[in-house]
């Protein structure tokens, strides 16, 4: 490469060629994308009359972009609905359709992200949240949202002892170490006007039309949806402490760290199990059937061969748990009472009274042991 | 080349790559103490929470800043002048522009990370210093550049050698990719998410293509110079050279994949991605194939082992990073915090790695002071552990936090984030360590330079006394 003119020729014509293709063939493509109609007429043009879409923000959003991109909540925050063969956007119900690039052709910052830290923000405008909700969540977030990593934004509002006009009651959370709040005592916060603008951006994100090239999806409410609605609907005629129980029960079936059963990681969150895997819960004669047996496999676990639903499946159920075998009395009657009504099942609440009893009738039992079904067929006879 | 004349030539350098070694020093301090912070907080946002200039975002913005134009990029300059002066034999010339242009770029990014917490920053990845900034940057950027190519063109040595090819060519490609992000999205900002493919080029091309050549250069130098033997397979290097020059500026951007794009962008993403193997491939084999001949040798010498260990984090790392360019495991990873994996396998398993050994083995020729040998081992040690227990919390953390986001049933904040926590309680503790372990290294780098104020007087004179002579 002794002549430096034509090396540096070669190496910039690599990058052009890049250039070119994304960045002029990007703009060409789709940078003078318009707002347009939901439904086109059939020769492509635009009813007269028709509302355009996507609308431009109010001015005050727009300066909430500003204050959004500055305070850097793009690290943690993406704005876009992915296509369904990408991810399970739209089920997570982040937005009624996958996002296109017509969405985004009247916003000024352009703010899609690239790391979802926090949940996705494209559609948060349509999620039904108050303005108060939001300013309280910028506030203090894992006030609003337990377990949330949100970074505090206290400095956009005045604290105020007293309520005033347009000042916002919040209450400190728990998990507070300043110490010096008590718990029952509220404050009051006032936005400044930069927090007003966050929360104008915020509630004017959303993706509430459709487009010729992207209309809304339909979720397909297969097994875990339906009955999804039909547990909440029931639970509305249930007595507290039962609908409690089942709540109680679900969070601890769903959830993956200390203090849950990390149930769903096989039976799944259909409680469908997998196919020659791990047995289903939903419609099992183990889980409708005797309550004593149940319990014994909620305290122990379970190995070896076993048949349910007429189907043959090999296991090993290691004790439920987080460490293995942790739950309590209480944990263990809640999560089987909920396994027992969700997914179509329907039987007989189990309380920690019937799983204290249980315990103490298997006394001395190593507590890593695990039932073989034989065993249980057994005991139960 | 004789010794006496080797020699000579470290000097002319002297000023110039000390300097530039020493800012990049104290800019590696400075990302250490942010990454501290990001890390922190991502482990209890209450940290500084009150605090409006330590917002998680502006930390984590200005972080990757100074990691990248701070420590990197004088990291580049300092090792790109030196090895251009050593293998075209030719002494180290212009070095007050040097300096003084070295010297803006260091403001420029001083302000740039100061606008940045003030609540200036822009929104786009690795650009996100304030806009005021960037001429002054590309300004000094030009003066540099203009000495890099004076230097190479004053050479005595006509043979040109691989190194040679990727420190001169990612000088061109720096500016040409800072012009073109310049001009998409500030000058005539793109229409709506053409801004985001702009943002998304230049994030991705800034890593591949300016920081990436000068370690690969400077593997391609140190191996065969340390170990006495010639590259094997050299005739595969400039192969590589020009598959990284074609391939990689397509590659980056299989990020888009599922997102309001037309397909074809993260489709062309992720073909060119899964042909990087080939260049991959070929440093992969010049580098092993040649150290591996003499591993003892590798193993005994602190400059080398630091070298191999990038290499060898280069090749592992992009495999891995192919295998997520796949749609269908982009799926899951996407919007993890895979990308943090990617990020940090690049700047720090690989391209620090190696700076850091060439550091060790340049600086004792430049200066004539020794390097403490205890204190370098222990910096190989903490670092290797540091950067691998970071790297392996990102990427299991980031696999648990993409596959859990899968489930939509699951709550956001309550399961999918608390699953993740553990993996940000590890990256804590990984930067503390690698804080200490920089903090070690820099303080062994500005002993060997020696005390900034005598040192310039000194070399000041010297230098006048020299420009008499000649």
């Amino acid at each position: 490469m002794n002549n430096l003119l034509t090396f540096s020729f070669g190496v910039l014509l690599t990058l052009v060629v890049s250039w070119l293709a994304f960045i002029v063939g990007a703009r060409s493509q789709f940078g003078n994308l318009e707002p347009t109609a939901e439904v086109l007429e059939e020769n492509g043009s635009i009813p007269t009359g028709a509302e355009l879409f996507p609308k431009s923000m109010p001015g005050i959003a727009r300066q909430g972009a500003e204050e959004y991109v500055k305070l850097g909540c793009i690290s943690c925050h993406t704005q876009q609905v992915r296509l369904a063969e990408a991810g399970f956007d739209v089920e997570r119900k982040w937005g009624k359709r996958p996002s296109v690039a017509r969405d985004y052709v009247l916003q000024e910052n352009v703010l899609l992200g690239n790391t979802r830290i926090g949940p996705d923000l494209a559609n948060v405008g349509l999620r039904g949240f108050s303005d108060e909700w939001l300013h309280r969540h910028l506030f203090d977030p894992q006030a609003t949202v337990p377990g949330s990593i949100c970074s505090p934004s206290p400095f956009l509002y005045e604290v105020k002892d007293e309520a005033t006009n347009g000042t916002i009651e919040v209450h400190d959370h728990a998990g507070d170490h300043n110490g010096h709040h008590e718990s029952d005592k509220s404050r009051h916060i006032a936005p400044t006007l930069r927090a007003q603008k966050i929360v104008a951006y915020l509630q004017a994100l959303g993706q509430n039309y459709e487009l010729p090239e992207m209309a809304f999806v339909e979720i397909k409410e297969d097994d875990h949806g339906e009955h999804h609605s039909d547990a909440n609907a029931s639970a509305v005629a249930l007595p507290k402490w039962l609908s409690d129980q089942i709540t109680s029960g679900k969070e601890i079936y769903m959830k993956a760290a200390p203090g849950g059963g990390m149930c769903f990681t096989c039976h799944q969150p259909t409680g469908l199990g997998l196919a020659k895997q791990f047995p289903p819960l939903a419609g099992s004669e183990w889980v409708l059937g005797d309550k004593p047996t149940l319990i014994k496999i909620a305290m122990f676990g379970l190995m070896g061969p076993i048949k349910v639903k007429g189907v043959d499946y090999t296991l090993a159920m290691p004790p439920p748990g987080i460490p293995p075998g942790s739950l309590t009395d209480q944990q263990i009657a809640d999560v089987l009472t909920y396994i027992r009504n969700d997914w179509g099942n329907s039987a007989s609440s189990v309380s920690p009274d019937e799983v204290a009893a249980v315990r103490s009738s298997v006394k001395g039992r190593a507590p890593m042991q695990m039932w073989t079904a034989q065993e249980l067929k057994g005991d139960s006879k | 080349m004789s010794d006496s004349n080797e020699s000579l030539i470290d000097k002319s350098a002297r000023l110039v790559v000390s300097f530039f070694l020493a800012s990049a020093g104290l800019w590696l301090l400075v990302a250490a103490g942010l990454a501290y912070v990001v890390a922190a907080k991502s482990t209890d946002p209450t940290f500084l929470g009150s605090c409006e200039f330590l917002t998680y975002g502006k930390v984590k913005a200005a972080q990757t800043n100074a990691f990248v134009y701070g420590w990197a990029s004088n990291a580049v300059f300092a090792v790109s002048i030196w090895l251009l002066a050593r293998l075209g034999q030719a002494e180290v010339r212009g070095r007050f522009y040097l300096i003084v242009a070295g010297a803006v770029w260091n403001l420029a990014i001083t302000l740039g990370l100061g606008g940045i917490l003030a609540g200036h920053m822009t929104s786009s990845d690795l650009m996100e210093m304030p806009v005021v900034v960037w001429p002054a940057l590309l300004v000094s950027y030009f003066v540099i550049a203009a000495m890099i190519v004076v230097l190479h063109r004053s050479r005595i040595n006509r043979e040109t050698y691989v190194t040679q090819w990727f420190v001169l060519a990612s000088f061109l490609w720096f500016p040409a990719l800072f012009l073109v992000a310049w001009q998409g999205l500030e000058l005539n900002p793109g229409r709506g998410t053409v801004q985001s493919v702009v943002s998304m080029w230049y994030s991705q091309n800034v890593i591949w293509l300016w920081i990436t050549p000068i370690a690969l250069g400077s593997a391609y130098y140190l191996i065969p110079k340390i170990l006495g033997r010639p590259i094997e397979k050299y005739y595969l290097a400039i192969f590589g050279f020009w598959c990284i020059a074609f391939l990689a500026p397509w590659s980056g951007l299989h990020h888009l994949e599922g997102g309001p794009f037309p397909m074809w962008i993260p489709a062309i993403g992720t073909v060119m991605s899964i042909a990087m193997v080939f260049p991959i491939a070929v440093a992969s084999t010049n580098f092993h194939a040649t150290a591996f001949k003499d591993i003892g040798k590798v193993w005994n010498n602190l400059p080398l082992r630091f070298v191999i260990f990038g290499t060898i984090s280069y090749t592992i790392s992009s495999y891995i990073g192919i295998i997520f360019s796949l749609p269908a495991v982009a799926k899951i990873t996407q919007f993890s915090i895979i990308n943090e994996f990617h990020f940090n396998q690049r700047v720090y398993g690989f391209f620090s790695m190696i700076i850091f050994g060439v550091v060790y083995y340049m600086l004792p020729r430049i200066t004539g002071n020794k390097t403490n040998e205890k204190a370098a081992s222990f910096h190989f040690w903490t670092s290797a552990f540091g950067v691998m227990a970071l790297l392996l919390a990102y990427l299991i953390g980031g696999l648990t936090h993409g596959v859990l986001s899968q489930q939509p049933e699951l709550a956001w904040a309550e399961s999918v984030i608390s699953a993740v926590k553990p993996y940000f309680l590890i990256s804590e503790f990984a930067f503390i360590i690698l804080g200490v372990s920089q903090l070690v290294f820099v303080v062994n780098v500005w002993r060997s330079i020696g005390c900034p104020i005598s040192f310039c007087c000194s070399k000041l004179s010297d230098n006048s006394g020299k420009v008499g002579q000649s």
